[in-house]
C-alpha cells in the first residue's frame, strides 16, 4: 500500500492577542501590541498508507480538529511538510478537495430548509460526479445507511442520529480516496453510534476508502481503526496498533467490589486497592494477563459480595496512565 | 471551470426555495423595506422642494442621484450584504470549514447561495425613478453616454460588493467584523447627497478610502455635465474605473485573508 498522507514535522502556533483579567485589563487589551502563541501542533510526523483506517486520539485542546484542518487544506502549518495524495494540502485546496470527503460533527453540510436529496443533487454538480455513478453511489449508500425513509425530507426535521448518516453519505457521493471525520458520533444515542461504526468500518474494507477519524470515544477507534494516533498538547504522544495500546495500559482496570456489608479490610494480590468506602471497595488490575475469575477466586466466598463491575479505561484516563508511563511506551 | 459555473444557477435556486419555506417573513421583510425607503426619500424631497435645491441639485437631479445610490446598491448588495454579513457567525460557528473542504471557491458559493431576491424591491423602486429623473434632466443623449451609464452602474454595483466582500472577508482573520458595516453604512448614507455640501475631508474619503462617491454622485454628475470636485475632468473614466479597482482590491484581500484563516475552535 502506497503513502498517501505524509506529515514532516508538521506544526501550527496561533497568535493571539494578550488577554488581560478586570476591567483596567480590558482597557489594557484595547491598546497592547502584546500576543500570546498557542502551540496547537508541535512537530507531529507520521504517514498514513491507502486503506488505512486511522483513529485521531486526544482529549479537548489536543490539536486533533487543528490537524485535520492542515490535513483538508482549510489551514496553513507554520512549519514542517504534510502532503496529502502527493499535494500540499493549503495550495491545491480545490484540486485536492476532489479526491477527499470531510465530515463534521458538529457542523452540517446539508441544507436546513431543503430535503436531504437537494444537497445531495447540489454535491453531484459541486463535484460534477457523472449522472450514473451518482445513482449507483446513492442506491448503494441509501441501502446501507437505510435512509430510504427520509431522503425527501428537509434536513431539520430529521434526527441527530439520520442527519449524521445523511453527512456521511454525502462526504462519499464522489468516490473520494481519503475520508476526514471529526468527531462523528458526538451527541449520537448508543444506537447511532452503532451504526456509524458500522458503515464506516464496512466503507473502509469493502469500498478501501482510507479513514482518518477524530473522537473522544475509545469505543469508535476500537470498531473502526486497528491504528491510532494519540496527541496532547499538540504532541504526538502514541503512533501504532491499538492492540499494542491496551496490553501496555489496558493492565489499569477498575473494578469494583460491593459487598453486602463492610467486610473489613481487603488485600488481593492480583489487584490494587485505590478506595475503600466500606462496603464498596475500588481496586486497579495492573496486570493484562488477570482475568475477572482470578480475582473472585483469589477472593473466595464469606465476604458477602454482592456485585461486581470491572471497567475499561476511559480515554481520559488511558492519556493520563499513558503519561505516566511515556518512557516505556516510545514507539519503536 | 464550466461545471463550477453550472454550479452557480443551481445554488440560486436552492436559496430561493429555501427561502420561500418562510414565505411570511419574506413579505414583511419587502414591506419594511419598501416603507423604509419611501420614508427617507420623501424627507429628501421635502428638503429639496423646500430649499429648491441640494448643493445646487435640484429634485428631478437628487432623483437620479438616489436611484443610481438605490440600484448600484440593490445590484451589488444582492450578491454580497446578507451573505457576508452573515460570515462573522458562520466563521465564530465553523461553518466556514464546510465551504474550505469543497472544490468551489468559498466567495462565489457564498455570494450565490444567499443571493437575495428581496432586493428585487429595491429596483423596482429604483428603475422607474431613475426614467423619469432622466426624462426631466437635460442629458444630451447619444449611444456613448447610454453605455456610459450602464458601465456606471455596473462599477457602482462592483464597488458595492467589493467593500461588503472586504469587510465580511475581515471575519475570516478577526472573527468580528460586523461592527464595520456600521462605518461603511454611515458613508454610505452620505452617498445619498451630492459630495459639494461635505468639508473636503469627507470628500477627499468618499473618492479613496471609502469611495461611495463613485457609486451614485460621481456618475450623476457626469451624466448631468455638472462640475465634480477633487476630480475634475477625471471624474467620468474615474467612476468607470472604480469599481472594477476596489473588485480587484476585494479579491487580493479576501485571497490574503482565506491564506490568513485561524478557523475558530479546535
Amino acid at each position: 500500500m502506497s503513502e498517501i498522507i505524509v506529515a514532516d514535522g508538521v506544526t501550527k502556533r496561533f497568535r493571539q492577542p494578550k488577554r488581560y483579567s478586570g476591567l483596567a485589563g480590558a482597557i489594557k487589551g484595547l491598546i497592547s501590541r502584546e500576543f500570546t502563541e498557542v502551540r496547537a501542533v508541535e512537530d507531529i510526523s507520521f504517514t498514513i498508507r491507502a486503506g488505512e483506517a486511522v483513529g485521531y486520539l486526544g482529549p479537548n485542546g489536543a490539536g486533533k480538529s487543528t490537524m485535520i484542518k492542515m490535513m483538508t487544506g482549510i489551514l496553513v502549518p507554520t512549519g514542517g511538510a504534510l502532503s496529502v495524495l502527493g499535494r500540499t494540502p493549503h495550495e491545491e485546496r480545490m484540486v485536492n478537495a476532489r479526491e477527499i470527503g470531510v465530515v463534521f460533527g458538529q457542523r452540517s453540510q446539508l441544507w436546513w430548509d431543503l430535503p436531504v436529496h437537494d444537497s445531495f443533487e447540489l454535491h453531484r454538480r459541486i463535484y460534477d460526479v457523472p449522472e450514473a455513478r451518482y445513482r449507483e453511489n446513492l442506491a448503494h449508500l441509501t441501502r446501507m445507511l437505510g435512509m430510504e425513509s427520509y431522503l425527501d425530507r428537509a434536513v431539520r426535521q430529521l434526527s441527530l442520529g439520520q442527519r449524521m448518516r445523511a453527512e456521511m453519505a454525502m462526504a462519499l457521493l464522489h468516490d473520494p480516496r481519503i475520508l476526514f471525520l471529526d468527531e462523528p458520533t458526538i451527541g449520537l444515542d448508543v444506537v447511532a453510534k452503532d451504526a456509524v461504526r458500522k458503515f464506516l468500518t464496512e466503507v473502509n474494507r469493502e469500498r478501501g476508502v482510507t479513514i482518518i477519524l477524530t473522537t473522544h470515544d475509545l469505543q469508535d477507534i476500537e470498531e473502526i481503526c486497528p491504528r491510532l494516533i494519540m496527541v496532547d498538547d499538540g504532541k504526538l504522544l502514541f503512533d501504532g496498533e491499538l492492540k499494542r495500546l491496551r496490553t501496555a495500559l489496558g493492565a489499569r482496570r477498575r473494578l469494583k467490589l460491593d459487598f453486602a456489608t463492610d467486610p473489613g479490610p481487603v488485600s488481593l494480590t492480583s489487584a490494587r486497592l485505590v478506595s475503600d468506602e466500606g462496603a464498596s471497595k475500588h481496586f486497579l488490575i495492573e496486570n493484562e494477563e488477570t482475568s475477572l475469575v482470578d480475582v473472585l477466586a483469589e477472593l473466595g466466598g464469606g465476604h458477602g459480595l454482592k456485585d461486581v463491575s470491572l471497567e475499561e479505561p476511559d480515554i481520559e484516563e488511558v492519556i493520563r496512565t499513558f503519561y505516566q508511563q511515556r518512557p516505556a511506551l516510545v514507539p519503536q | 471551470m464550466l461545471a463550477a459555473l453550472r454550479v452557480l444557477p443551481f445554488l440560486v435556486q436552492l436559496h430561493m426555495r429555501a427561502t420561500m419555506e418562510y414565505r411570511g417573513a419574506m413579505i414583511l421583510g419587502w414591506i419594511a423595506m419598501a416603507f423604509s425607503y419611501a420614508s427617507v426619500y420623501t424627507a429628501i424631497a421635502l428638503i429639496v422642494l423646500r430649499f429648491e435645491n441640494i448643493g445646487g441639485w435640484v429634485w428631478s437631479e437628487m432623483a437620479l442621484l438616489l436611484s443610481f445610490h438605490l440600484l448600484g446598491y440593490s445590484l451589488g448588495a444582492a450578491f454580497s450584504f446578507v451573505q457576508f454579513r452573515q460570515l462573522e457567525d458562520i466563521v465564530r460557528l465553523g461553518t466556514f470549514d464546510t465551504l474550505m473542504v469543497k472544490p468551489i471557491s468559498p466567495w462565489a458559493y457564498l455570494a450565490f447561495s444567499g443571493f437575495n431576491i428581496g432586493y428585487a424591491g429595491h429596483i423596482t423602486l429604483a428603475l422607474p425613478l431613475m426614467t423619469w429623473a432622466l426624462t426631466q434632466a437635460d442629458v444630451g443623449w447619444n449611444p456613448t453616454l447610454v453605455l456610459y451609464l450602464v458601465g456606471a452602474l455596473v462599477s457602482s454595483a462592483l464597488i458595492t460588493a467589493a467593500i461588503i466582500t472586504s469587510i465580511g472577508a475581515s471575519a475570516l482573520v478577526w472573527v468580528r467584523s460586523r461592527h464595520l458595516y456600521s462605518i461603511y453604512f454611515g458613508f454610505w448614507e452620505l452617498a445619498r447627497y451630492p459630495l459639494n455640501i461635505f468639508p473636503g475631508i469627507i470628500q477627499a474619503i468618499m473618492v479613496t478610502v471609502m469611495p461611495l462617491a463613485f457609486m451614485s454622485y460621481v456618475p450623476a454628475a457626469v451624466l448631468l455635465d455638472k462640475e465634480v470636485p477633487l476630480l475634475g475632468p477625471a471624474a467620468a473614466p474615474l467612476a468607470l474605473a472604480a469599481g472594477p479597482i476596489a473588485t480587484i482590491l476585494a479579491m487580493l484581500y479576501w485571497r490574503w485573508c482565506i491564506r490568513n484563516y485561524q478557523g475558530a475552535g479546535g
